[in-house]
């Protein structure tokens, strides 16, 4: 009886510091969330004036032969996986990581690159397709670790070995909401009504062709900045509310075990007493 | 009648503002833009982008971009663009030590084009601090 005490009391406590982290985990995961958010609010401007001139070169300039606007005869593809560099974050990362394994069964012709630690794992063991992968950028988010991953794909994309370049990876939608997108990065797709495109006749310099090159670029650095940007705000709104329930949890449990606990404890006085006034009856008797 | 200018970086907005005329730095040599200017779109190159106000100025190192000239606003867009206080003088002059060397050497397998933009972006930001 009074181990059992002991145990439930035990087990309380523990729940507790359970709790505790938890309980500050959520608190750090809802304040990088906001830097997170903060963050994507200013890459929008970027990226959309980056589309805006892509607009403008493919639909007036004709130029839609160029490499990087147009689909090759290439049947391969490259899939880009974005997942996190840690856990305790729900079903943030086996979800993304089933829709993935979904589309190279139906597409076996794929390669993959995996940017975050789950994934590469997860997915290293199971495929032999991986052709590159980065872990730990979530930490410290930087434009230029961006930028060195969208050269690399640039790369494998005009070598021409690729007909195409998708990621897939989780939309922020809203702190408690994510939403899995497959997107393609390359070749470059805008889809744009004739309304939105400005009537005015822009003078190039040095020409198209070449501010395309670049601007192409520079599309595939902001756009990939923007996912790892969404992916990382996505994981933080997943861990909050995955934190958030574990902490309610462990609130209801604490709650159940002292219910526990007292029962036992008046269990064991009522006994006691029990012993005493039996006891007390039989030396009067 | 003033321009205005907004220059955009993948991770802030730099400049938002009236000016009365900008001078940038592009890829087939300096422009400068004052209201009215025609529909225009270029590739930067490193060099010194000066904007004017009011009888002043402010000279901000650029690397690389884009610029976007229609209906008096000029849109920049740059990944990189540094004021003076920004500039670190030592990795800059560092920096172009390095690229001269390596474009004085006779080794082959030196990618001389991204020294040559190496070296151009020390220069303008060494141009910078210098005033």
């Amino acid at each position: 009886m009074t181990g059992n005490i002991r145990y439930i009391k035990n087990r309380i406590e523990s729940i507790k510091s359970t709790k505790q982290i938890t309980n500050a985990m959520k608190m750090v995961a809802a304040a990088k969330l906001r830097r997170a958010q903060d963050r994507i609010l200013k890459a929008r401007p970027y990226a959309d004036h980056i589309n805006q001139m892509i607009k403008i070169l493919k639909y007036k300039g004709k130029n839609s032969e160029h490499p990087l606007l147009c689909t090759s005869s290439e049947s391969k593809e490259i899939l880009i996986i974005l997942t996190s560099d840690r856990g305790l974050c729900g079903s943030f990362n086996s979800n993304i990581i089933r829709q993935a394994m979904k589309y190279i069964h139906d597409k076996k012709d794929t390669d993959l690159i995996c940017i975050g630690k789950k994934g590469a794992d997860y997915l290293k063991k199971r495929t032999g397709r991986i052709i590159d992968t980065y872990k730990g950028i979530f930490n410290e988010m930087d434009f230029s670790v961006s930028k060195e991953i969208a050269a690399k794909i640039l790369n494998f994309y005009l070598d021409k070995k690729y007909s195409a370049i998708k990621v897939i990876y989780n939309e922020f939608k809203s702190a408690i909401q994510q939403n899995i997108i497959i997107k393609d990065i390359l070749p470059i797709t805008i889809f744009t009504a004739d309304n939105e495109i400005s009537m005015l006749d822009y003078i190039y310099e040095p020409d198209q062709y070449t501010i395309i090159d670049e601007l192409g670029k520079k599309y595939v650095n902001i756009e990939l900045w923007r996912m790892l940007l969404e992916s990382s705000a996505a994981e933080q709104g997943a861990r909050m509310l995955a934190m958030d329930s574990a902490t309610n949890n462990a609130t209801e449990l604490i709650k159940e075990l002292t219910l526990y606990y007292n029962r036992a404890r008046q269990a064991r006085i009522t006994k006691e007493i029990i012993e005493i006034s039996s006891g007390a009856e039989a030396i009067n008797k | 009648m003033s321009i205005r200018v907004k220059i955009i970086q993948p991770v802030k907005i730099k400049t938002d503002g009236y000016f009365d005329h900008v001078i940038i730095p592009g890829c087939e040599g300096d422009f400068g833009v004052s209201s009215e200017h025609t529909p225009f779109i270029t590739k930067i190159r490193p060099g010194i982008l000066t904007l004017y106000k009011d009888n002043t100025t402010s000279k901000l190192a650029i690397h690389d971009g884009f610029v976007t000239v229609e209906n008096n606003q000029v849109w920049i867009l740059c990944d990189t663009i540094e004021e003076e206080e920004e500039i670190d003088a030592e990795r800059a002059q560092a920096a172009r030590k390095r690229a001269e060397n390596r474009l004085k050497s006779t080794e082959t397998n030196i990618d001389f084009r991204r020294a040559e933009a190496a070296l151009h972006r020390a220069i303008a930001r060494l141009t910078i601090i210098k005033g």
